[in-house]
């Protein structure tokens, strides 16, 4: 029951991003395994149901409360020059954040930053990221859960992995 | 290959699915573009850092209500 939770849980918070929301989508979620009780084949169906369940009722819980913060994805992808070079101040293009250490990221105003950078990025785009980054599935196991295509998927997690970066890096990279 | 070209292609790279002709051709770019260096060095940091960020444990109260739920269930 445990390691359920725990999957359901993160899963639920990565895309909803409200713990209440987190943990009715748990319980839901746990409530239709017990309806469903021995109706599964074995270990490795529950899992990936599990995964599609849970990845469904958070979205659906997510429905009509999109959050202002929420922005276009297209102001946060790369700009590129016709040559193919990327647009933009050479000490922006070049600012590199990466050895901040964990400690210093996961907290504070860095934590925080990183927190509404996770909230802008559109529910669909969080879920691709959560059940691939965080969950470690397979890009073929996320396309069932999220019930789209594998070349989707991919796509998405680029763009979510882009937006992301570059959020970050407007807000952390200067004078690094 | 271009910036561009690069950007599009960092997953496979990352996840080492990148053919071997593409992959040296990646590699030569990232030697003489520091922009594209810092690019890859961050956007590899951010899925580090936003795995670790969701990587979150169940609050005990909510263990506690699910035991509940699926002993009422189960009695039921």
């Amino acid at each position: 029951m445990s390691r359920h939770a725990s999957r359901v849980y993160r899963v639920a918070l990565g895309i909803t991003r409200s713990s209440a929301d987190a943990e009715e989508v748990v319980q839901d979620v746990f409530l239709q395994i017990v309806h469903k009780g021995a109706g599964f084949e074995g270990r490795a169906a529950l899992g990936s149901w599990i995964y599609r369940i849970t990845t469904n009722v958070s979205l659906n819980k997510r429905r009509g409360k999109r959050r202002e913060l929420e922005t276009s994805l297209e102001d946060l992808l790369p700009r590129y020059k016709a040559d193919g070079h990327r647009e933009g101040d050479r000490a922006f293009l070049l600012a590199d954040w990466s050895s901040m250490p964990d400690r210093e990221l996961l907290a504070g105003e860095s934590r925080r930053i990183l927190e509404e950078a996770l909230d802008r990025l559109p529910d669909h785009y969080r879920a691709v990221l959560v059940l691939k980054d965080v969950e470690e599935l397979s890009s073929e196991e996320v396309a069932e859960a999220v019930g789209d295509s594998v070349a989707a998927v991919k796509t998405r997690l680029h763009r979510a992995r882009m937006a992301l970066r570059e959020q970050l890096t407007r807000r952390l990279g200067a004078g690094r | 290959m271009s910036c561009r070209e690069l950007i599009a292609v960092l997953d496979d790279y990352l996840e080492g699915t990148l053919a071997a002709d593409l992959r040296r051709e990646l590699e030569r770019h990232l030697a003489e573009c520091p922009p594209c260096r810092a690019y890859l060095a961050t956007y590899r940091r951010t899925r580090e850092v936003a795995a670790a960020a969701a990587n979150v444990v169940v609050p005990e109260e909510l263990k506690a209500r699910l035991r509940r739920l699926l002993g009422v269930s189960r009695a039921g």
